[in-house]
C-alpha cells in the first residue's frame, strides 16, 4: 500500500494540477510541496512496508505489477522526497503551476523506476520519466534543441533497456526477478551477454559517462535549477541503480567481464568530468561536469566487486543527491538575483548574501570531498575498498580528481561570491525564507550524512550478498556506543 | 563527558556566532573567547586520566565494523589540546582588540572557534579517518580566515592556493588509509600500531609517504610549502594562531602520533629527516631577503616547523614535540607583537618603511627581543633547550649532515631575526620616506598592499582598551622564557618523565658514537648564532649603518638575486608544469572535444542517414521503363541463381 | 499426335521475351499495356503447360487467376492511359515522371 502510493500518490496529485487555474502559483506550489512531504514521511515511517504485487502479463512470460523496498531504494526514495520538496519550493516565474505538476510526475515516475521490482515496470517508468523533464525543457528553454538531445540520447537507451527486458523475459520466462532469489545466469552465456549489454548501454548513457554524455551538461544547463536539482539528484542515479540492483545480481560473470571496459570509462568520466570544470564558464555547467566526474567515481565502485566500495558507493549516490541539488537550487537562485551564469562576470556576491554564500559554500565543499561532509564519506569507502579489492592503479588516479575537485569548486565560489563587488550586477536581497527552507533539508542531509552514513551503509551491505539475503530489510539508526 | 565538552564547545562558539553573529554584535568576541577559555580549564581538569598510561578514550560513533569513531586524550594530544585551548584563548582575547571595528567582526570570532574544534577533531581523533576529518576541517578554517577579507583578490587567490594544496596532503593521507585498511581492515591508530610488525618495509614506507605527503602539505615542507607565505594574507591573530602556533604543527603531531611506523622504518625517517633539514635551511635562506614583517616571520616559521620534521622525522620525537610547544609560545608572541606593530602604523607591513620604533613602541620592542632570543636559542630562553635537544638527537641517532644543515640554519635563522629587529627598531623613523627612495618601484607586485588598501576593512582602529592586544603578549613572555626548561635535567627532567615510556626506543641509523660531546655541541650552535648576530649586528645596527639606512635599504632591495625573490621559483614552475597544462586540457575539452568531437560524431549520424537517403532517391528516375528494365534484371539475376543452384545440386 | 511440353515451354519464353522487350522499348502506353498482357500470356501458358505435364491442377487455378489480375490491370491501365490522353495531346511515357525523385 505504503509503496504504491509513493508511486501513484505523486503521479494522480501532479495531473490534478493541470486542473488549477494557471494562476493558482502559490496554491500549486503548496500543494505539491505538501505531497512531497507527505511521501517522506511515509516512506520514514513506514520502512517495512511490504510488497505490492499485482499480477500483470502472462504471455510471452510472466510479469507482475510488483512495487517495493529495497536495500539501496530506500534511501533513494527519501533523497527523492526531499529533493522534490525543495525543488518545487524554489519554484517561481510564470509556469510555476506547471513544473510543479511535472515535477510530481516525475517524483512519482522515478519512485516507480526505484521501487520496481518487476523488469518490464522499471522498463516502463524508466521511460514514463523522460516525459516530464522534456515537456518542462521544451516548455521553458529558448530552443528546442536541449530537449531532443536530451530526449533522444535518452530514447536510444530507453529501447536498449526494452529490447533486453523483452529478451530476458522470453527467454527466463519471467520478468519478475529484481530482489529475489533469481540464480545469476538463468539466461545462459550467450543471450546473458546481450541482455547485459542491452541494459549497461541503457544505463551508461543516463547515468552518464564519457563519450554519452554530452546530453547533460545542455540538459542541465537548460533546465530551471528547481527541476535539474531533482534531475540530477536522482534521475543519475537510475543508471547506477540499475547496475547495483538488476545486472550485479543478473548478470555478476558479465559486469566481471566487462570490469575493464567500464574501469576505462570510468576514469575518462572522472577525468575528464574534472578538467571540463576546470574550465567552464557557466556555473551550472561547472556543476553537470561535476557531476559527470563524481558519477565516473561510483561507476568504479560499481564494478569494483568488492562489498566496502558497493557500501561507498550508496553512500555516495545519497551524498551526490544531496550536494547536488542543494548546489543547482543555490545557483538558482544566484542566477535569478544577478541574470547571468556566467562566472566571468559574477563576483563579490558574499557580502550581500552570506546565507546564499553559506548554501552555496557547502555544497561546493560536499562536492569536493571535505573531510566531515557527506561527500567524503562515500568517497573513502569507494576508494578504500577499490583498494582493498586490489585495483591499486585506478585508486591512485582516481585521487588526482580530487585535487582538481578542489580547485574547480573553489573557483565556482569565489568566482561567484569572493572578489570586489562587481558594479553592473543588480542589487538584489539574499534568500528568501522559501529559498531557505528549501536549501535548509538538502545542507541537513549533507551534514547528517557525512557524521553518520551508519544507517545508509548497513541497509547497503547486503547489495553485494547473494539475492536471497536482500529481503532482511532491517534500517538502523547510527550506533550510538554510549559515553561516558 | 569532559572530553566531549572541551571538543563541542568551540563548534557551538562557531555555530552561534555564526547563526547570532548581526545580533551579537561586538559581544561576538567575548563569548567566543570564552567558550574557548572555558574549552581550555575543561582540558587542565583532564590533566590527571590523560597523563596516565593509555590515556582517556570516549567512543562517539560507527560507520561499520572497524571504522568507529572517539576522542583520545593521551600525553601527546594533551600537550597539543593544551596549546590550542590555552595559546588559543590569549589569540581570541588579543583579536577582540585587534579586529575591532571589522564589519565582519562576529564572521571572524566564528571562523577562529570553527579552527579551535576542528584542530581540536585533528589531535583528539582515534584513528586515522577521524585524524583526516580534522585535517580537512583545519584547511577549512584556515581557507576562511586567510580569505576573510574576501573582497580582496590577492586574499582570495592565496586562500584558494592553500586550500587546494591542502588537498593534495589530505590525498596523501587517504593514500596511506588505503594501504593500512586493506592490510589491517580497521583505521583505529591502537589497530594499526598493534599490527606494525605484519607489515613488509615497502608497505610501512608507503604508508609513512602518504602520511608525510599530508604533512608536508600541512606543515609547509618543501616541496608543498608556497602556501605559507600568500597565507599571511589574513589578519595577524590568524597567522600567529594557525600558520605558526597550531594548525602548520599538525605535521608535527602525525609524525609523532605514528612514531611506531616510523620507528620501523628506516627509509621513511631519512626521507623525513632530509625534507625538513632542506625546509629548514631554504626557509631561513628566504627569511633573509623578505621585507614584510609577517613574511619574514612566515619563513621563520617555515624553517622552524622543518626543525621539529626533522626531530620527529629521525626518531627525536621528545625533542621535536618540545620544539613545538616552545615554538607555539614564541612565535605567537612575535606575530601578535608584529600585529601591535602593524595596528600601530596603520597597516604598514614593510619594515622598510618602520625603523625606530623602540622609542615609540617600547613593549612592543620588549616582546619582539624576547621572542627573537627565543627563536635563536640564546641560553636560558625556551627555544634553546629544545633546539639544542633536537639537533644533538639528530646527531646521536646517526644523523650527521642533517645536524650540520640543522646548526648552520641556527647561525642564518639569527642572522635573519635580528635583521629584521635592528631594522625595525632602530636608527629613525622611515615611515614618511618615499617608497621609491627605498628601491620599492612597484609597491602592488612586491605583495605590498598600497596604503589604504583594505582600510574599508580594518577601519576604524582604537576603539578597544590597549591591554586587550598587548596582554596576552604579555602573558606569553614568561612562557617564551621559561617554558624550555621543562628539559633541563638530562634524563630526570620533567618533559622526560612527563613522556617516559610514551614513545618507541629511539631507532639507530648507523649504531656509532658522535664524536661530539652534548656540551661542544651546544657550543658550537652557540658559535653560529653569535656569527648570525654579528653579520646582523654590523650590517643594521652599527651607527654608520644606521646613518645612511635607508641608501644601504636601496642597495639591498636591488640587488637581491632573482632567485631568492621569486623565491627558488616554486610557483612559477607549479603555475608552468601543473596549473597551466591543467587549465589547458580542461578548456581542450571543454571547448573542442565535447561540441565538436563527440557531438560532431553524433552528428554524423542524422547526417550519413541524410546522404543514404540522396543515395537512393537517384534510383527513382520516375521512367517507368526504367524501373521495367530494373525488374527484368532483377528477375534475370533471380533466375540465374537458382539455375546455377540448381545446376550445382543436381551435380 | 503429342507435342512435346518443351515446345510450349519455348513458345512461352519467346512471347515473354518479346514482352519483355515491348515493355522496355516501346513509349506508348499503349504499346506497353499490350506487352504486359503478352507477358501474362506467356506465364500462362507456361503454367497451363507445367499442369498438363505434370498432372497437377494448381497450375490451372494459376492460370485463371493471372487471367483475373491481367483484366483488373487492363481495365485500370487503360484508365490511367486515357487520362493522361486528356492531359497531353501527344503521350511518350518518359514524359509522365511525376514521380521522380
Amino acid at each position: 500500500m505504503t509503496v504504491t502510493a509513493l508511486v501513484l500518490g505523486p503521479i494522480v496529485v501532479g495531473l490534478a494540477l493541470y486542473a488549477l487555474p494557471r494562476s493558482a502559483e502559490s496554491l500549486a506550489k503548496i500543494v505539491a510541496a505538501v505531497v512531497a512531504a507527505l511521501t517522506f514521511f511515509l516512506a520514514i515511517l513506514d520502512p517495512h512496508a511490504s510488497d505490492a504485487t499485482l499480477h500483470w502479463l502472462a504471455r510471452p512470460f510472466t510479469a507482475a505489477f510488483h512495487l517495493g523496498f529495497g536495500p539501496l531504494s530506500y534511501w533513494i526514495v527519501i533523497l527523492l522526497a526531499v529533493a522534490t520538496f525543495s525543488g518545487v519550493l524554489a519554484l517561481s516565474g510564470p509556469r510555476t503551476r506547471n513544473v510543479a505538476a511535472q515535477l510530481l510526475v516525475l517524483q512519482g515516475a522515478m519512485n516507480g523506476v526505484f521501487l520496481a521490482k518487476d523488469l518490464l515496470l522499471f522498463a516502463l517508468f524508466w521511460d514514463l520519466m523522460l516525459i516530464p523533464v522534456f515537456l518542462v525543457l521544451i516548455g521553458t528553454s529558448n530552443h528546442a534543441r536541449p530537449a531532443w538531445k536530451y530526449l533522444i540520447y535518452n530514447l536510444v537507451g530507453g529501447l536498449a533497456l526494452l529490447l533486453a527486458t523483452a529478451a530476458y523475459g522470453v527467454v527466463a520466462g519471467t520478468t519478475d526477478v529484481i530482489g529475489s532469489a533469481v540464480p545469476a545466469g538463468a539466461v545462459g552465456a550467450t543471450w546473458g551477454l546481450w541482455i547485459f549489454a542491452g541494459y549497461a548501454f541503457a544505463f551508461l548513457i543516463k547515468t552518464p559517462v564519457f563519450p554519452l554524455h554530452t546530453w547533460m551538461p545542455d540538459t542541465y544547463a537548460e533546465l530551471p535549477a528547481p527541476v535539474v536539482a531533482v534531475v540530477s539528484s536522482v534521475q543519475s542515479k537510475a543508471g547506477l541503480y540499475g547496475f547495483l540492483t538488476i545486472t550485479l545480481p543478473l548478470f555478476g560473470s558479465e559486469m566481471e567481464a566487462a570490469r575493464p571496459l567500464m574501469f576505462a570509462l570510468g576514469l575518462a568520466a572522472l577525468l575528464y568530468g574534472a578538467f571540463a570544470a576546470l574550465a567552464e564558464r557557466d556555473a551550472k555547467r561547472v556543476v553537470a561536469y561535476s557531476s559527470l566526474s563524481h558519477l565516473g567515481l561510483i561507476l568504479l565502485a560499481v564494478f569494483s566487486g568488492q562489498q566496502l566500495a558497493y557500501e561507498g558507493a550508496a553512500v555516495y549516490m545519497i551524498a551526490h543527491g544531496f550536494f547536488s541539488a542543494a548546489l543547482f537550487l543555490a545557483l538558482g537562485a544566484v542566477e535569478q538575483r544577478e541574470e547571468t551564469r556566467d562566472l566571468t562576470r559574477l563576483g563579490g556576491l558574499m557580502g550581500r548574501n552570506p546565507r546564499l554564500a553559506g548554501a552555496l559554500l557547502l555544497g561546493s565543499l560536499a562536492a569536493l570531498g571535505l573531510p566531515g561532509l557527506a561527500g567524503f564519506a562515500g568517497e573513502i569507502l569507494i576508494l578504500t575498498g577499490l583498494f582493498k579489492a586490489g585495483f591499486v592503479w585506478p585508486a591512485v588516479v582516481a585521487l588526482l580528481p580530487i585535487v582538481l575537485a578542489s580547485a574547480y569548486m573553489l573557483r565556482l565560489f569565489q568566482g561567484i561570491m569572493n572578489g570586489p563587488d562587481v558594479p553592473d550586477l543588480p542589487e538584489r536581497r539574499d534568500l528568501t525564507w522559501a529559498e531557505g527552507i528549501a536549501i535548509a533539508p538538502l545542507v541537513a542531509g549533507l551534514v547528517w550524512l557525512g557524521v553518520s552514513p551508519g544507517p545508509v551503509i548497513s541497509l547497503a551491505a547486503t547489495i553485494g550478498a547473494p539475492p536471497a539475503a536482500t529481503t532482511s530489510f532491517v534500517p538502523e539508526g547510527s550506533r550510538v556506543v554510549g559515553s561516558r | 563527558m569532559i572530553l566531549e565538552l572541551v571538543w563541542f564547545l568551540p563548534l557551538l562558539g562557531g555555530v552561534l556566532l555564526w547563526a547570532f553573529g548581526p545580533q551579537l554584535r561586538s559581544m561576538a568576541g567575548p563569548v567566543g573567547s570564552a567558550l574557548v577559555g572555558v574549552s581550555f580549564i575543561a582540558t587542565c581538569s583532564m590533566w590527571q586520566p590523560a597523563a596516565s598510561v593509555g590515556g582517556y578514550h570516549v567512543p562517539l560513533l560507527d560507520w561499520l565494523p572497524g571504522w568507529s569513531f572517539g576522542l583520545q586524550l593521551d600525553r601527546l594530544s594533551l600537550v597539543w589540546t593544551l596549546i590550542i585551548t590555552g595559546v588559543g584563548f590569549l589569540i581570541h582575547v588579543y583579536s577582540i582588540g585587534y579586529m575591532d571595528g571589522d564589519r565582519a567582526f562576529a564572521r571572524f570570532f566564528a571562523y577562529l572557534n570553527f579552527f579551535v574544534f576542528a584542530m581540536l577533531t585533528l589531535v583528539l581523533s582515534d584513528n586515522f579517518v577521524g585524524l583526516l576529518v580534522g585535517w580537512g576541517l583545519v584547511g577549512l578554517a584556515s581557507y576562511f580566515l586567510i580569505g576573510f577579507w574576501f573582497h580582496k583578490p590577492s586574499a582570495v587567490a592565496a586562500a584558494r592556493k592553500a586550500f587546494v594544496m591542502n588537498v593534495v596532503g589530505d590525498v596523501g593521507i587517504m593514500f596511506a588509509i588505503f594501504l593500512i585498511v586493506a592490510k589491517v581492515g580497521a583505521t583505529g591508530y591502537a589497530d594499526a600500531f598493534g599490527k606494525v610488525a605484519s607489515f613488509s618495509g615497502q608497505e610501512l614506507f608507503l604508508i609513512c609517504l602518504g602520511l608525510f605527503i599530508g604533512c608536508a602539505a600541512k606543515s609547509a615542507q618543501v616541496p608543498l610549502h608556497t602556501w605559507l607565505p600568500d597565507a599571511m594574507e589574513g589578519p595577524t591573530p590568524v597567522s600567529a594562531l594557525i600558520h605558526a602556533a597550531t594548525m602548520v604543527t599538525a605535521g608535527v603531531y602525525l609524525i609523532a602520533r605514528c612514531a611506531p611506523l616510523w620507528s620501523a622504518s628506516a627509509d621513511a625517517r631519512n626521507l623525513v629527516g632530509v625534507i625538513g633539514a632542506l625546509t629548514a635551511l631554504l626557509g631561513a635562506i628566504l627569511g633573509c631577503v623578505q621585507w614584510d614583517i609577517k613574511r619574514i616571520l612566515a619563513y621563520s616559521t617555515m624553517s622552524q616547523i622543518g626543525y621539529m620534521i626533522m626531530g620527529v622525522g629521525v626518531g627525536a620525537f621528545e625533542g621535536g614535540v618540545l620544539h613545538f610547544l616552545t615554538h607555539a609560545f614564541f612565535k605567537a608572541q612575535l606575530f601578535l607583537t608584529s600585529g601591535i606593530i602593524i595596528h600601530a602604523l596603520h597597516d604598514e607591513q614593510d619594515v622598510r618603511l618602520m625603523g625606530g620604533l623602540r622609542t615609540r613602541l617600547p613593549f612592543a620592542f620588549v616582546a619582539m627581543l624576547v621572542g627573537v632570543l627565543a627563536i635563536c636559542g640564546v641560553p636560558g630562553f625556551s627555544g634553546f633547550f629544545s633546539k639544542d635537544a633536537i639537533l644533538y638527537d639528530t646527531l646521536l641517532l646517526g644523523h650527521p649532515f642533517l645536524y650540520a644543515v640543522g646548526v648552520v640554519t641556527a647561525g642564518i635563522t639569527a642572522y635573519y631575526m635580528f635583521r629584521m629587529l635592528f631594522v625595525t627598531f632602530f636608527g629613525s623613523y622611515r615611515g614618511d620616506v618615499d617608497p621609491s627612495e627605498l628601491g620599492i618601484r612597484h609597491p602592488e607586485l612586491a605583495g605590498i598592499a598600497p596604503a589604504g588598501h583594505h582600510a574599508e576593512e580594518e577601519e576604524p582602529h582604537g576603539h578597544a582598551p590597549a591591554w586587550l592586544m598587548s596582554g596576552p603578549v604579555a602573558v606569553l613572555i614568561p612562557f617564551s622564557i621559561l617554558i624550555g626548561w621543562l628539559n633541563f635535567g638530562g634524563e630526570n627532567s620533567a618533559w622526560a618523565r612527563f613522556f617516559n615510556g610514551f614513545f618507541p626506543a629511539p631507532a639507530l641509523n648507523v649504531a656509532t658514537i658522535p664524536g661530539l660531546s652534548e656540551t661542544y655541541s651546544t657550543l658550537l650552535v652557540l658559535l653560529c648564532v653569535i656569527v648570525g648576530f654579528a653579520i646582523a649586528y654590523v650590517r643594521y645596527a652599527l651607527p654608520p649603518a644606521l646613518a645612511d639606512a635607508v641608501v644601504r635599504l636601496r642597495g639591498e632591495t636591488i640587488r637581491t638575486p632573482a632567485l631568492l625573490v621569486n623565491a627558488y621559483y616554486f610557483d612559477a614552475a607549479y603555475d608552468y608544469l601543473l596549473v597551466r597544462p591543467a587549465r589547458a586540457l580542461g578548456e581542450w575539452f571543454d571547448r573542442v572535444i565535447d561540441p565538436l568531437v563527440i557531438d560532431g560524431a553524433v552528428r554524423e549520424v542524422p547526417i550519413s542517414a541524410q546522404w543514404l537517403g540522396h543515395l537512393f532517391r537517384s534510383f527513382q528516375t520516375g521512367l517507368v521503363r526504367a524501373y521495367a528494365l530494373t525488374i527484368v534484371i532483377g528477375v534475370v539475376c533471380f533466375v540465374a541463381y537458382y539455375a546455377f543452384a540448381f545446376a550445382g545440386g543436381a551435380r | 499426335m503429342m507435342v512435346a511440353p518443351e515446345n510450349y515451354v519455348a513458345l512461352s519464353a519467346v512471347l515473354f521475351f518479346v514482352g519483355v522487350v515491348g515493355v522496355i522499348v516501346r513509349r506508348n502506353p499503349l504499346i506497353m499495356l499490350m506487352s504486359i498482357e503478352l507477358l501474362f500470356n506467356a506465364a500462362n501458358l507456361a503454367l497451363v503447360t507445367y499442369a498438363r505435364a505434370w498432372a497437377n491442377n494448381a497450375g490451372h487455378i494459376f492460370a485463371f487467376l493471372v487471367i483475373t489480375v491481367a483484366a483488373a490491370e487492363a481495365a485500370i491501365g487503360l484508365a490511367i492511359v486515357a487520362v493522361t490522353f486528356r492531359r497531353m495531346p501527344h503521350v511518350d511515357v518518359d514524359d509522365v515522371a511525376a514521380l521522380k525523385g
